[in-house]
């Protein structure tokens, strides 16, 4: 045996049947979870009904309503969000080369927080007919993407990571206490709303919602992951990743605009989801035990959704029938996590 | 300052690089010959990483040209002029989760398909990138845990991988201990020579630099103090203005920096000659001791060693027997020395007489240690207790702390 064939022989092997491992685990686990989440509730279904309502779409039961208009939506409607969350969080950590950002921290969902605010709480002078999700999925992209940029323009002035996060979380307080205004001069009805809205939740998603995430998420997704090749050139540092051929112009401009509309896109319907596309991404690149982005776009993708989808049947069967909030949730899940990565050094600020 | 090279594979026109709007360098002319090794030198902040980002294009150049194998720079192609030229920087990178072969397999990038997937012809290229920089052993090792010199040889493979023709290198050796710096410019130099890759690196060792180097640029005050080969620009003057050395001198011929004492310890007179006093010399400089010495051959290396370190230096030509008036000059400098050293030196036909000089000192009534095996031949019995035999160098500054006590040798403290 050569040297080369003594160095490649382990690597061909050991590179490939760790992800695929994980990788099936996580697919299996994740569609386990989807089935717990249409099944669980207050009406529980078992697998054999939840089967029989799928197979008959045209029945018009009680139970193929709940199913097909309240449970399915919801379960979907968990996965897209915690995957495109996981997305832009791992797009964003490449990015800005800090392990610890996220669109939440730096202030994105706050930004389309604000936004949104803007059309659910001041929607009664213009009508409750513009109250679609459409509108509102654009209001969280002009919030999600001004955020984005007046941190930019910061970040490029100032270097370091606690700096960065310091702004994103200055820019959040600010979003934050405009909305709190706004709040304060809305009327009583839109409150209850937009309040709820705020905590976050996967519930009250419709099929047309579904089909935008679908689209427009798994678009941007694809184009992601034919980004693999210069987002992993990038791990080096923007200027090794110029050295090897990376557009960098381009290449910035477009990561940016997937994560913002990952985010803003998921913000809009869900309300502002924490620590997800922070944490994800970690647990992703742990249990795969790679940064190639390659492996970790599907991989995050995947962990997000079974994170979120644990999460969301936590927040509506803990004290069911009360729902608990889902940032809640994934507050109480990835911020441990994170304290555990920095205590142990895996991850360094 | 320009000289033009039959081949040249980057050249630069009245180029200035700095950043917007201020100039760091102005008026840059040079022409980089394919396959030479040239090396950077400056002091800190001259403008050798400007430089040299300017020439890797991180940096856009303020005014003039650039050329990279005869076409500008500005026009080349990101993933063209990743398959020219490749880059070693000063960052710290850790990218987590990386093997070594991972790490160096992302050099590939200019060569492979749009998922960046690693074909036979990628993975062979690989492994002889690390092979160049013997760190075949290091590839299934994780990147974080790498050493810094194992990280540096590491971060060159990554660069091999493009398989470029030109190689940028800031500062590849600071950080590093002695055997990987030592090893580190080995490689290098072995690229340069047997692959052909031109080799430009910025080096903060300027005696280095003169023994791997084609050329060398001396960058200082906003410009390119002087370009050429190592062997004729690098001379005690110009190295001792590149870095604003007062106690200290580049010696060519050594190769190395001497530094120089104070001198304010006391006065000492070595008889030396035939290298035997050379370690003594920079001993006693270190200690502090003005030095005078005699008389030793002009090509004698205490003769190089004397002179960069600022000895009163009494010399003959080569070959030539120590004479009269070379002796006359050596005893009146010994007469105002605190102290007398003999080095042990093999007496032979033409130094003969600087053993009549030790004798000298002995009967006017000065200390000699001596490092002579066997001690001194003494004349006298008083001659006996001022002959302070010195079996090694360490017994000799023992000897000399407690000369230096017992005298207080220290005429600057007793003045003030």
């Amino acid at each position: 045996m050569t040297v080369s064939e003594r160095a490649l022989n382990p690597l061909s092997s050991m590179t490939w049947r760790r992800p695929q491992i994980v990788f099936t685990l996580l697919t299996g686990l994740t569609l386990i979870m989807m089935v717990l989440n249409v099944g669980i509730g207050s009406i529980p279904f078992s697998p054999l009904e939840i089967w029989q309502v799928l197979v008959r779409p045209e029945d018009n039961s009680t139970i193929s309503s709940i199913i097909w208009n309240l449970r399915i939506p919801r379960a979907i409607a968990a996965v897209f969000g915690g995957a495109y969350l996981a997305a832009a969080g791992l797009l964003l950590q490449i990015y800005f080369r800090n392990p610890i950002v996220g669109p939440y921290i730096l202030g994105i969902s706050s930004g389309a927080t604000l936004m949104v605010s803007f059309v659910m709480l001041t929607t009664l002078t213009v009508g409750w007919s513009l109250f679609t999700p459409f509108i509102s999925t654009l209001a969280a992209f002009a919030g999600a993407y001004g955020v984005m940029l007046i941190v930019l323009a910061i970040a490029s002035r100032v270097k370091g990571g606690v700096t960065l996060l310091i702004v994103g979380l200055m820019m959040g307080y600010l979003c934050g206490a405009v909305t709190a205004i706004l709040t304060a001069l809305a009327e009583k009805e839109k409150i209850k709303g937009f309040v709820l809205w705020q905590l976050g939740s996967f519930s009250g998603f419709k099929w047309n919602e579904i089909g935008i995430l679908l689209v427009f998420g798994g678009g941007i997704l694809v184009l992601l992951y034919l980004q693999s090749k210069p987002l992993n050139a990038f791990l080096l540092g923007e200027e090794y990743a110029a050295s090897m051929g990376v557009n960098i112009r381009r290449f910035r401009l477009m990561i940016l605009l997937c994560a913002c509309a990952l985010a803003g896109m998921i913000t809009s319907m869900a309300g502002p989801v924490a620590f997800i596309g922070m944490a994800v991404p970690h647990m992703a690149r742990l249990s795969f035990g790679t940064s190639d982005n390659r492996i970790l776009i599907p991989g995050a993708c995947l962990m997000g959704a079974l994170v979120a989808s644990i999460c969301d049947l936590i927040a509506r069967t803990v004290l069911s029938p009360v729902e608990l909030p889902l940032s809640a949730m994934t507050a109480f899940f990835g911020a441990p996590i994170v304290i555990t990565l920095l205590l142990k050094q895996r991850v360094k600020l | 300052m320009s000289t033009s090279a039959i081949n040249p594979v980057i050249s630069a026109r009245r180029l200035t690089v700095g950043y917007k709007p201020k100039p760091v360098l102005k008026g840059l002319d040079f022409d980089f010959e394919a396959g030479h090794f040239i090396s950077l030198l400056g002091p800190n902040g001259a403008g050798k990483t400007t430089l040299l980002r300017t020439l890797s294009r991180h940096l856009s150049p303020l005014a003039g040209e650039i050329r990279v194998q005869g076409k500008p720079l500005a026009s080349l192609r990101a993933i063209d002029l990743a398959r020219i030229m490749a880059v070693v920087l000063t960052d710290k990178i850790a990218p987590p989760l990386f093997t070594v072969f991972e790490f160096v397999a992302i050099g590939r990038y200019p060569h492979t398909d749009y998922l960046g997937r690693l074909g036979e012809v990628d993975r062979n290229a690989v492994i002889s990138s690390l092979a160049a920089v013997h760190a075949v052993d290091l590839a299934h090792r994780p990147f974080a845990d790498l050493s810094d010199g194992e990280r540096q040889k590491v971060l060159v493979a990554r660069a091999l991988a493009q398989e470029p023709q030109i190689l940028l290198l800031d500062e590849p050796t600071i950080h590093l201990d002695l055997k990987h710096r030592v090893e580190v410019m080995a490689i290098l130099r072995d690229l340069c020579r047997s692959k052909g890759i031109t080799v430009v690196a910025s080096l903060h060792d300027v005696d280095v630099a003169a023994k791997v180097s084609d050329r060398v640029a001396l960058i200082k005050d906003g410009g390119l103090l002087d370009w050429g080969p190592p062997e004729t620009v690098l001379t005690p003057e110009a190295v001792a203005g590149l870095y604003d050395f007062d106690k200290a001198e580049f010696n060519r011929h050594l190769g190395g920096i001497e530094l120089r004492g104070d001198g304010d310890q006391g006065r000492a007179f070595v008889v030396a000659g035939m290298g035997s006093g050379a370690l003594v010399y920079r001993m006693l400089a270190k200690k502090g001791f003005a030095i005078a010495t005699g008389v030793v051959h002009t090509n004698d290396l205490d003769w190089y060693v004397a002179q960069s370190l600022g000895a009163d230096c009494t010399s003959v030509p080569p070959m030539a027997k120590v004479n009269g008036s070379a002796m006359v000059r050596a005893a009146g400098q010994m007469a105002e020395c605190d102290f007398v050293i003999d080095c042990g030196f093999t007496v032979g036909p033409v130094n003969q007489a600087n053993m009549k000089l030790l004798q000298s000192a002995l009967t006017q009534g000065k200390t000699v240690f001596s490092l002579r095996e066997g001690g001194l031949p003494s004349l006298t019995k008083s001659d006996h207790n001022r002959s302070i035999r010195c079996d090694d160098a360490m017994q000799l500054l023992d000897a000399l702390d407690r000369f230096s006590a017992r005298n207080e040798l220290h005429p600057k403290a007793l003045e003030a």
